[in-house]
């Protein structure tokens, strides 16, 4: 995992988030976030970084406070750092979960522990980013959130000239049919389901790979790499794009 | 003596009713003394019940005795012409020189006709049996009252017989028994009372020591311990196991101030990298793409310290055993083929051939995302220490009541001085150090296998052989059933 602040190494993405990100959230021209954070530091980075992005962000150093603000400025989506001030960070979305408010939130922690983190997503979290983290890996999973596929009944997805079977288990490329094992099959399915999004290896490997550490080996790149090899043949224009540095995005345009 | 509630306090305030500690000295407050000086009163009732009952018993006997004899005797003078028997009580008296002896004839009228009774006791049932009689005795010189075991019989002319005699040796016993229980007894009472102090004493000499030795402890000297004998005795035994959880703890110590040493070491490279980094770009770069390129050196270091604290968080996770509440059923056999799945397209990029050998159904109780860490990251390790061409085997096999995970490859192995030492905590060798990786994997297999209540074992052979050996648990021994 390495952390890319540079604009160099993101503007491609940002270029298509944006406009996906705005098309995603009806009637309104920005998500709005709201952060419930007490250091401030962190917060200015995050809300510089967000704003720039094309977000409207709400901050909050208290939870008390936040969990008002979260109350009466209805957010799309919210991002929680677990020890606050006031009010605990699980606490708030707990309060807020029995109000039926059903804003996806991200949680934020120092506390790494996979039962920490477990406990983050049961008490209502839906996701859970341990600090320190890549500012990308934050904006991944909150578009990640903000833009969960839908539930649906459809058998087939296409994304652009890509055809994928969930009955049959079948890839198709056009015509070309594309031949895959059961991981890459899983693997283009979950890039499918997220097209023209960003997603991170650490992403990948907790949806795909199920892994619940980090592998000391780059996994993710081997069988991105081959993946990419059978979807994207040599006369084809590619569409599984590598960010340098944050992940992988499958793109649905040429 | 320092004062007790230094040291003693909790036992103090334990004990109710104990409101003035220091009034009286130390070692009667003990608890060792009560127990001393409880056991030395019971022991001085018991004595004195047992000294009681004999005597009764004694003068009982003596008593029936003594009735016998003067019965017989009243029988037999009674048995003599009544002139003869004057005679007879004349001599019987003559040959008593202790003056134990009663006899008396009275006339019809109570008069005295001869004898040492100075008159017919007036309580005195005739013809009865034996009985006691208060009365007084005369003789040459002097007037005696005693109360006597007597008995009295009427002859057949009216003259009344009374043969009488003093059982005085009852008494001259109790006397005999006093003085035994006095010289006896007391002596034994506070022999036992000074034992209890002797040995309250003893145990607060010992707290004490123990104390300051702990004190010393406590104050950082970690190669102190607890006095102890060699003689089989509980204080002994308990200094031993103290002494026992001692030597552990000291090893743990100083395991982890090495740890903090490596930490240190772990850490301070990559920073160090990323400082240098930082402060040469800062002042040499002089274009964005530069300065970017060493913003990136930077957190690629950064990071490198990161992951290595959150290798040992997860470490200290696992090893305080906090997991084991996620314990399900794990399909072992589904669970190596996931990860040779997983790990297969790398082992091709090395041109390693990574196969599963599995014959066997076998499932374990455990946290099925622990152990898949801990499987992948032998394969892992194996996949990156086998040179190009070589081979990876991951095999579940089944042996005396074990189930063995094993991962053998055909890379470089673990030299002989090595096997044991990869094994304990936080050791990295220094071939590990250069490689990339964090270099705490082994440690984490071995933390995950210990928590599982697994060994792990490594072989030499043709490369590397790590195996993970589950036991099977008592009462949980399902037979394996075999595949296809």
């Amino acid at each position: 995992m390495a952390l890319v602040l540079g604009k160099r190494a993101v503007s491609g993405m940002r270029r298509s988030s944006n406009a996906n990100v705005c098309a995603a959230i009806e009637n309104q021209l920005m998500p709005k976030v709201l952060l419930i954070e007490d250091d401030s530091e962190t917060a200015e980075e995050i809300t510089a970084e967000l704003a720039e992005r094309g977000f409207e962000v709400e901050w909050s150093a208290d939870g008390i406070q936040g969990l008002d603000q979260a109350r009466s400025s209805r957010p799309d989506a919210m991002i929680v750092d677990r020890l606050l001030p006031g009010m605990d960070g699980l606490t708030v979305i707990e309060a807020l979960r029995k109000d039926q408010v059903r804003t996806p939130v991200l949680v934020l922690s120092a506390l790494g522990a996979v039962d920490d983190r477990v406990r983050g997503l049961r008490m209502g979290g839906d996701d859970y980013l341990t600090k320190p983290f890549a500012i990308v890996e934050l904006v991944a999973r909150l578009e990640a959130l903000l833009r969960r596929p839908a539930e649906s009944r459809e058998t087939t997805l296409r994304v652009g000239p890509l055809e994928l079977d969930l009955i049959e288990r079948t890839a198709k490329r056009g015509d070309r049919v594309i031949d895959l094992l059961p991981r890459e099959f899983r693997l283009l399915e979950y890039m499918m389901q997220r097209s023209d999004q960003l997603l991170t290896r650490a992403m990948l490997l907790e949806e795909v790979w199920n892994y619940k550490f980090v592998p000391a080996t780059n996994l993710v790149d081997v069988h991105m790499g081959r993946l990419r090899h059978k979807v994207d043949g040599p006369d084809d224009s590619p569409m599984i794009h590598n960010v340098r540095g944050a992940g992988f995005i499958l793109r649905t345009g040429s | 003596m320092v004062p007790a509630e230094t040291y003693l306090g909790w036992r103090q305030a334990r004990i109710p009713g104990d409101d003035h500690p220091m009034r009286q000295p130390q070692f009667i407050r003990s608890n060792t003394f009560h127990w001393a000086f409880m056991v030395a009163g019971v022991f001085a009732v018991f004595v004195i019940v047992l000294f009681g009952f004999i005597y009764w018993k004694i003068d009982d006997y003596l008593t029936a005795r003594s009735d016998r004899v003067i019965t017989v005797e009243l029988e037999s003078i009674a048995s003599l012409p009544p002139e003869r028997r004057l005679d007879a009580i004349d001599e019987k008296l003559r040959q008593d020189p202790r003056m134990v002896q009663l006899a008396a004839i009275f006339a019809p009228d109570g008069h005295r006709i001869a004898g040492n009774l100075e008159s017919l006791p007036p309580q005195l049932r005739i013809d009865a049996p034996a009985q006691a009689a208060d009365i007084t005795r005369v003789d040459r010189n002097r007037r005696v009252r005693q109360v006597v075991r007597a008995i009295a019989r009427r002859m057949e002319n009216g003259d009344i017989l009374v043969l009488g005699r003093n059982v005085d040796e009852a008494g001259e016993i109790s006397h005999v028994v006093g003085q035994a229980l006095g010289l006896g007894l007391l002596p034994a009472f506070l022999l036992c009372l000074l034992a209890g102090a002797w040995l309250s004493v003893r145990a607060q000499k010992r707290v004490e020591e123990v104390n300051q030795r702990v004190q010393r402890i406590i104050a950082g000297d970690l190669s102190e311990r607890l006095p102890y004998r060699t003689v089989d005795e509980p204080f002994s035994k308990l200094a031993i196991i103290v002494n026992g959880m001692l030597d552990e703890m000291e090893t743990m110590i100083h395991a982890l101030a090495g740890v903090g040493n490596d930490i240190a070491h772990d850490l301070r490279t990559p920073l160090t990298r990323a400082r240098l980094t930082l402060e040469r770009g800062r002042t040499n770069a002089s274009s964005l793409e530069q300065l970017q390129t060493v913003a990136d050196k930077a957190i690629t270091g950064i990071d490198q310290s990161l992951a290595i604290i959150t290798a040992l968080l997860r470490l200290a996770e696992i090893e305080n055993g906090r997991r084991s509440a996620g314990f399900g059923s794990v399909a072992l056999h589904e669970m190596l083929r996931e990860v040779c799945d997983i790990y297969e397209p790398i082992a091709e990029n090395k041109n390693i051939s990574l196969q599963v050998d599995v014959k066997h159904q076998l499932t374990v109780r455990g946290d099925r995302d622990l152990l898949i860490e801990a499987v992948a990251n032998l394969v892992d390790n194996a996949i990156k220490f086998t040179p190009e061409g070589g081979r990876v085997d991951i095999e579940l096999l089944r042996g005396n009541g074990e189930t063995i995970v094993r991962v053998a490859d055909t890379g470089g192995g673990i030299s002989e001085p090595e096997r044991e030492a990869v094994l304990r905590r936080f050791y990295r060798s220094d071939k590990i150090r250069n490689t990339p990786g964090v270099g705490l994997g082994l440690n984490l297999v071995a933390a995950i296998v210990k928590l599982h209540g697994f060994r792990l074992a490594i072989h030499a052979g043709q490369g590397c052989r790590v195996e993970i050996i589950c036991p099977d648990r008592k009462g949980e021994v399902s037979e394996p059933a075999r595949l296809r």
